[in-house]
Order: structure tokens, then C-alpha cells, then sequence
């Protein structure tokens, strides 16, 4: 039984028969927001009001299949029967996953054939007490977890240099204190020896102290700076690292969705926001909090009338404070995001250079670039000027209580009923209290900045992978190499599958060609294989064992590619030969090399192996650069082999080379090729045609000739293009 | 025959649409019936009216539609309905509250469809400026929604996105 909602009472009452599922739309039939409940029993499907009146229903005998018909933003669940199609219900798309089971459970049950099982990944995924969506694999929701983490998490990054934090803290501790005590000696000098004019022995005592506190200050503040610089560097090295290691830890969906240029900036940007408030932030706080509290005591203790004064402008700024704060975390955001969107301008500029040169579109580049400049320098005109405003502001404020304070104290010295020293010493402190309210608006500034920043960075340590480890993985060994796909459907977007219901069985050694149209659904097959991303449904096994139970180490040393895109490290050739493989000696290298034909053209380059490419070194030609890949996938001796369009856009010679080349790496390796010639793979032992993420035919080349069928067209119109091209060359 | 490369332009004598008793989109092109039809918006932010791909079941295309306006007066209500069904996108008539808790983006949202709710990670992944006032809102789920123009928008709503865009 798969009833995936409770339905209320009136709806439940009503039906005659148990229900088999139901389930809550969000749209009501005319596409508004509303709701509406669709039931599936044995006899009919039918769509109820939530108040308990019946719309409408189909019997299922009139049902011939049913279908989840999927629009951008929302779709609709359709039957179809002997008078035509029906819309059952509409919903959007936060309910596609579970209107899609619907439709195959439907079709199950009106063609009378196995009822589909539901998964977790049907139901849509809501946090039960504030209705705000779950993201996948957690559940624990966003919202209602308390809000303070993001800060006691970044804090968490502090406590293995809680030693040298502390003991920042406590010069931190001293030297405010020290610095209390000059204004204080002044107020002495002034009161005890300049104003009775009693010089001898004082006035050298008390500029004695003065020096002495001023020499330990600079000592204390130097080790403290010390202390800060190390203890931030090492808090930045621990966030980047982290950072770095969540981003590797992600699936390849996760950047198949972004431009990843962004990534680079994001690593440094944000871990130096997030290290700024905590060595910065976190020692200042405690420091200017203590010294606010050691002012005030001393304030009070020479003149506790005249301190309340200096109190008067206080709560006036915590509440601008309070006020503020959140619209500077947003504008924060927003400057982060203007900056942003100009890193990506700019990372899809450079890596297009080519193309931006060869149509000579520096003009339109430049504009757009200009257009993201003025964004970016008016959200920092906007972010700036508010902190610039607000410090001013606060000064002034601050600066009345001064003002009051000279006024009425002045008018107590006048009196006689106040020393003078002691209304310099007030003052004094009381400018020191700027201090700290140059830290107030300071504090908001970085700790906005600060718990963006977090707030992006844990976005991507939380993001948990799509392809997960398994716990517990199968040991595996060194594998035979059979692959068995097993109904596999999956797509990139869920519920767009591009790989539909594949079967498959490969014995270990054979060679498999994928052929098919661009878009059939070739690559994405091999990407199955690798574990680049997880099957939606059914299961993907080598030697028997599920995919998603083997540690993704293990497979990756089991399989070997040569992609398309062949992309070299910034490294030397024998770096990138034994990527797989660091401790690989010079004679495997060379061998590896050798088999893959690259060793000739890579001795007579004047570094030989030694030469340095990548993004900085030399440029190798694009034939040169499959031959070094698939030297690579040698030397990593894989049992699977997958090789993707290794031959596209090369010369024939070329080819020819890279031909033999694959011929020796595929002996005796369970091999997956796609080819764009489809005469490279007449060396296949089956082929396998794809047709919309559909096998439609398997075979040897000449099975599939004679069936006249899919291959053979395919083979017809590149015999028709070589002869355009015949005809072109000719 | 017909080049398979040429684009399939129907105007309004060839084309009627209507909506079969089931609720499915429905019409009958060059002469032939289809219980099925399927739209397509080859702009969808350009252009929501003009440039209609409608295809079959199977996804072919049958032909294009260069302006539904030039439709007759049914075949534009029921083809104008079916866009709006497939490409749901509820225009955003007033914003009640953006709002972040936590990890979240909550925007509380009037619509011309009803009033709604989205959620968001974050705003630079889930925000687009197609060009002009318009704004694209995407939520978790996949969900969209638009604003025509920000700037024509009431002054409480453009007070909830000062500072988010």
C-alpha cells in the first residue's frame, strides 16, 4: 500500500473502498494556488475538494495509462482513456516527485502489472513545524534550528588556538587596564603637584610612571599583535582547507548547476570575512567591552553625578544600532553578490577569450563589464557611506555628553566643589570612551560581514552529496569487471530522465560501443558508470555489487576515462601521466607513454618529459593532449575502461595513432566507447544503440546492418556526410 | 516534399485550438487533429505571446506560432490557458514580506494566481534579472514566480527589496 498523505476526515469518510494513495495538490484545476486531494483506490481516481466535495472521477477500467506531464515551474498528472486524454490534477513543481509515482503507480494498476514500491525521494519534504522545504538527506530544518549556530559554529574554528586566545585575551586585559591608568596620573600631576606647585620628587615620580606605562603598553600590544596575526592565519589556512574539501567532496551535479570560476573567490573572500570577526572581532569585542565597563567604574568613582551625563547619549545609540544591523548584513550581501556577479563576468570573459577575440566583441564585453562596475561601486557607496555616516553621528551624540560634562563641571571647578585634575581626568576617559563606539558601528560592520560570509560557506559544507559514501563499504578487491545495469533511469533534472529503463549485461573484457544521436543519452550512460551521479531508479552493479555500496576510492581505481575534454594539470607531462599513480617510477611512465603513442612526440620536445602544461605551460595540440589522457588511463591499469569521443577532432594520421593506441589499452578491459566515426568502433564486440535515453537495439556491427533498423540509418547518413565531404575535398 | 530544416510558420487560417472534454489542450493544424498538443515558448522572457512552438505528444514540432495574438478568439483563450499552465509563473502583485530566518529566504508573496510562499537558499542562485524592472524568483522546489517591473510596484513592496536587489 502506498498511501502517501493522511486525508482529512470528510474526504475519508466518504470513500467506499480503502484508499491506495492520495495525495495533496498545490494548484487548484484553473492553475490558482489552492488545494486539492487526489485519491486512487482499487475502483477509480477522483479529486476532492478539501472540504470533502467530489470534483471528479475516472473509473480505472477507463483507464488505459497515466502519465505526469512535466511544464517549467509546476506540470499536471494526466490520464489517458478510450474518449482521449484527462487532466486528473495540476500541481507545481515542488510536487512533481510525488505526482510522477502517482502517474506510474496509475499505469500499474490499469495495465494490471507490478505496483511501483515509493521511495523517500517521492515525498515532498517539509519541516513540520514552519512548513519551510527540507533539503535532501537532512532533517533538520533551516529555519527552526536556533538561529545563533552559524556563529557558534565559525567560533568552533578558534578552540584548538584557545591557549594563545587566552592568553591574548589577558594582555588584552592588562593593557586595558594600563591604559587607564595615564589619565589618572595627569589628574594627579594636575591636582598634587602642578596646581600647589610642589615640584621636587612627584613630578619626576609621576613622569617616571607615565613612561613606564606607555613602554609597557607598546610591549604588551606588540606580543598581543603577535599572537593575533598567527593565531588569524592559522584560523584562515583551517577555513580554507575545509571549505576546499567540502567543495571536492561534492558531486559533479552540484557544478554541472554553477559556473565554478565563482568558487575561487568564494574560497578566500569568505574565509577572510569569517577570520576577521573572530581573531578581530571576537578579541575586540571583549577588550573595548571591558574597557566601556573599567571607564565607567573609575568615571563613577571620581564623580558619579557628572559620569550619569556621559550616560545620557546611550541608549539613543543602541537603538540606531539595534535598527541598523540587519539592513547591514543585507547590504553586505548585496555588495557581495554585485562583486560576484562581476567575478563570474569576468571568469567567463577570460575562459572565452578566444571566442570574445575572434568575434571581436571586446566593445560588448567591456560594456557589460562597465554595467557590473557601477553595480558594484553603487552598493559600495550605499554600504560604505551608511558605516561612514553612522560613525559621525555616534561621535556627536557622544560628544554632547562631553559638552554637558564640561558645562557642569566647569561650573563645579568655578565653585570650588570640584579639582580641576579630576574634571581633565573625566574628560580624558570620556574620550577615550570613542574608542569603543568606533567599535560599535566597526563590530556591526564585520560581524554582518562575517555571518554572511559563514552563512555562504556552511551553505556548501551542508550541501550534502548527491553520489553519498556508503558506510559500510563492499570490499571489492581487484574486480573481473562485469557491469550490469539494471532498469536504470535518471536525469539531470529530476523527472526530465535522460537515461530511461536501461537493462544491460557486459562480461568482464567485452567492449561496448554506445552509439546514437547527440543528446541519446551516451554520455550521461558512462557518467552512470563512473558514479558521477546516482541512478533515480534501479541500480547500476559490477561483479554483482551495487555501485553505491562501493567506496567511490575503490571505483575510481577500478575505472579508467578518457573524456572528450582532455584536461591537463598545471604539472609536467610526467606529473600528468601519473596523476593516478604518484609513485609511478620514470620506466612506467615512459611505458605508459609508449603504448599510448605519445613517448616519440614527448622525448623530442626539448623538456621532454619534464615539460610543464597545463593552464601556464606549454601547449600541446589536441591530438597530443588524448594521447597523454589516455597514457594516463594506462598507467592507471583500471578494469574498466571508458572512453569518450577519445578521437573527435583530431586528423586522420592523428587518429590513426590514437586508434592503435586505445586498441592496446582496451586488451583485456571491460570497455565503454562512444565514438562520433562510427567506424572506430568496428573493433566493438556489441554495440548499443541509444535512442532518447533508450536502448533500441544491441548487436555486433554486423547484426545491426542486416536488421536494417536504428544503426543502420545512423551508419546510412555518415556514409551520406563522408560523401558531402568527398565532394568537398575533391 | 518538404525541407526538413525549414521552419513550420502557420498563421491564423491554419491553425484552431481548443480544450477536449478531458482538459487536455487540444487542435487541429493544417487540416489534421490532434487530441494532444503541447506549447513551448521559444522566448520565454523575450517573448511570452509570439514564437509558440506547439508540438505533439512525441515532442515533434508541428509548427510555429509567430503571435497568438493574431488568433481567433478561442484558439487564443485556450492557447493563451495552456502557456500559462505550462509555464507557471504567477505574477507577483505585491510583496508582503522578505524575511531571512536562519538559512532561509522567506518571501510571502501576493500573486494574480493567490498567495504563496517561497523559500530560498540564498539570493544570488535563486534570483534572475532577465533585463528591464523584471525579476525571475525561483524557490527550492523549483518553484517560479515574477515580477513584472519592481519599479511599478506598491511602496511597501519596493521598501522589502531595497535592499535584496
Amino acid at each position: 500500500m502506498a498511501i502517501l498523505e493522511t486525508l482529512p476526515n470528510q474526504i475519508r469518510g466518504q470513500l467506499q473502498q480503502e484508499p491506495v494513495f492520495s495525495a495533496k495538490t498545490d494548484l487548484l484545476h484553473n492553475g490558482h494556488f489552492g488545494e486539492q486531494w487526489t485519491v486512487i483506490t482499487e475502483q477509480e481516481v477522483a479529486v476532492w475538494e478539501s472540504g470533502g466535495a467530489l470534483l471528479r472521477s475516472l473509473r480505472l477500467d477507463q483507464v488505459t495509462e497515466a502519465r505526469s506531464v512535466n511544464g517549467v515551474g509546476g506540470g499536471m498528472l494526466l490520464a489517458d482513456t478510450g474518449s482521449g486524454p484527462v487532466v486528473i490534477a495540476r500541481y507545481t513543481a515542488a510536487l512533481s516527485a510525488m505526482f510522477g509515482f502517482a502517474a506510474k503507480l496509475l499505469t500499474a494498476m490499469a495495465k494490471g502489472e507490478e505496483r511501483p514500491a515509493v521511495s523517500e525521494k517521492e515525498f515532498p519534504r517539509y519541516c513540520p513545524s514552519c512548513d519551510n522545504p527540507l533539503s535532501e538527506g537532512t532533517q533538520v530544518c533551516p529555519v527552526c534550528k536556533s538561529s545563533g549556530k552559524a556563529i557558534a559554529r565559525m567560533l568552533k574554528y578558534a578552540k584548538p588556538y584557545k591557549l594563545q586566545m587566552a592568553g591574548a585575551g589577558i594582555l588584552l586585559v592588562l593593557t586595558t587596564l594600563i591604559e587607564l591608568i595615564p589619565p589618572y596620573l595627569t589628574k594627579i600631576m594636575i591636582d598634587d603637584v602642578l596646581q600647589p606647585k610642589n615640584a621636587g620628587q612627584s613630578l619626576l615620580m609621576v613622569v617616571i610612571g607615565l613612561g613606564v606605562t606607555a613602554l609597557l603598553l607598546s610591549v604588551m600590544q606588540t606580543v598581543r599583535g603577535l599572537i593575533g596575526v598567527w593565531v588569524g592565519s592559522k584560523l584562515m589556512g583551517d577555513l580554507r582547507k575545509d571549505i576546499y574539501s567540502a567543495l571536492m567532496r561534492l558531486s559533479l551535479a552540484f557544478f554541472d548547476r554553477r559556473q565554478t570560476s565563482q568558487f575561487i573567490g568564494r574560497v578566500n573572500s569568505d574565509s577572510e570575512a569569517m577570520r576577521q570577526f573572530m581573531t578581530d572581532g571576537v578579541i575586540w569585542v571583549s577588550g573595548e567591552t571591558l574597557r566601556v565597563i573599567a571607564i565607567f567604574v573609575i568615571m563613577f568613582g571620581l564623580d558619579w553625578k557628572l559620569t550619569l551625563f556621559a550616560l545620557l547619549p546611550m541608549p539613543f545609540m543602541v537603538t540606531v544600532s539595534m535598527k541598523l544591523w540587519p539592513k547591514i548584513g543585507r547590504r553586505w550581501y548585496q555588495q557581495w553578490r554585485a562583486i560576484f556577479r562581476l567575478n563570474v563576468l569576468v571568469g567567463d570573459s577570460l575562459q572565452g577569450i578566444r571566442v570574445v577575440k575572434a568575434f571581436g566583441q571586446e566593445a560588448t564585453e567591456m560594456s557589460r563589464y562597465a554595467e557590473a562596475n557601477r553595480e558594484v561601486v553603487r552598493n559600495n557607496i550605499r554600504i560604505e557611506g551608511m558605516w561612514q555616516g553612522m560613525f559621525p553621528l555616534f561621535a556627536f551624540i557622544a560628544g554632547l555628553g562631553t559638552l554637558m560634562i564640561w558645562y557642569f563641571g566647569g561650573q563645579s571647578v568655578l565653585k570650588d566643589e570640584l579639582q580641576l585634575g579630576t574634571l581633565m581626568a573625566l574628560i580624558a576617559y570620556l574620550t577615550m570612551l570613542f574608542g569603543p563606539l568606533q567599535w560599535v558601528s566597526q563590530m556591526i560592520n564585520w560581524a554582518s560581514n562575517a555571518l554572511s560570509a559563514a552563512d555562504r560557506v556552511f551553505e556548501i559544507m551542508d550541501t550534502p552529496s548527491e553520489v553519498p559514501e556508503v558506510r559500510e563499504p563492499a570490499a571489492i578487491g581487484t574486480i573481473r569487471g562485469e557491469v550490469e545495469f539494471q532498469k536504470v533511469t535518471y536525469g539531470y533534472e529530476k523527472h526530465h530522465p535522460v537515461i530511461k529503463d536501461v537493462n544491460l549485461q557486459v562480461k568482464a573484457g567485452e567492449m561496448i560501443g554506445l552509439v546514437g544521436h547527440s543528446g541519446a543519452g551516451k554520455s550521461t550512460f558512462i557518467n552512470m558508470i563512473c558514479r558521477f551521479y546516482d541512478t533515480d531508479e534501479g541500480a547500476i552493479l559490477i561483479d554483482g555489487v551495487d555501485l553505491r555500496r562501493i567506496s567511490q576510492s575503490d571505483l575510481r581505481k577500478q575505472i579508467g576515462v578518457v573524456l572528450q575534454e582532455t584536461f591537463l594539470f598545471d604539472g609536467t607531462i610526467a606529473e600528468n601521466i601519473a596523476y593516478s599513480k604518484p609513485d609511478a617510477t620514470p620506466e612506467e611512465i615512459m611505458r605508459a607513454a609508449k603504448i599510448a603513442n605519445a613517448h616519440d612526440f614527448i622525448v623530442r620536445l626539448p623538456d621532454g618529459y619534464d615539460t610543464r602544461v597545463g593552464e601556464r605551460g606549454h601547449r600541446l595540440s589536441g591530438g597530443e593532449k588524448q594521447r597523454v589522457s589516455i597514457a594516463r588511463a594506462i598507467i592507471h591499469d583500471p578494469r574498466i575502461l571508458i572512453l569518450d569521443e577519445a578521437t573527435a577532432s583530431v586528423d586522420t594520421e592523428t587518429e590513426r595513432q590514437i586508434q592503435e593506441a586505445i586498441t592496446r589499452l582496451v586488451k583485456g578491459r571491460t570497455t565503454f566507447a562512444i565514438a562520433h566515426r562510427l567506424s572506430t568502433l568496428r573493433n566493438a564486440d556489441r554495440l548499443v544503440v541509444l535512442e532518447r535515453g533508450k536502448i533500441v537495439e544491441v548487436g555486433t556491427h554486423e547484426e545491426l546492418l542486416s536488421q536494417k533498423g536504428a544503426y543502420h540509418k545512423l551508419v546510412e547518413a555518415q556514409q551520406e556526410l563522408s560523401k558531402i565531404k568527398g565532394v568537398e575535398s575533391a | 516534399m518538404k525541407d526538413p530544416y525549414e521552419l513550420t510558420i502557420l498563421g491564423t487560417d491554419d491553425v484552431i485550438f481548443s480544450r477536449g472534454p478531458g482538459g487536455v489542450f487540444q487542435g487541429v493544424i493544417n487540416g489534421k487533429p490532434f487530441d494532444e498538443l503541447v506549447v513551448h515558448r521559444a522566448f520565454p522572457f523575450l517573448y511570452t505571446t509570439k514564437y509558440i512552438s506547439v508540438r505533439d505528444m512525441k515532442g515533434e514540432e508541428l509548427c510555429i506560432i509567430r503571435d497568438i495574438e493574431e488568433l481567433d478568439r478561442e484558439s487564443l483563450k485556450e492557447i493563451g490557458t495552456e502557456l500559462q499552465f505550462r509555464y507557471f509563473l504567477p505574477r507577483v502583485d505585491r510583496i508582503d514580506s522578505i524575511k531571512q530566518k536562519a538559512d532561509l529566504w522567506i518571501w510571502e508573496l501576493q500573486t494574480n494566481l493567490g498567495a504563496t510562499r517561497m523559500a530560498m537558499r540564498n539570493l544570488h542562485e535563486h534570483l534572475q534579472f532577465p533585463g528591464g524592472g523584471r525579476i525571475i524568483l525561483t524557490d527550492l522546489n523549483g518553484r517560479r514566480c515574477e515580477i513584472a517591473d519592481w519599479r511599478e510596484l506598491d511602496s511597501h513592496s519596493r521598501n522589502e527589496l531595497t535592499d535584496v536587489i
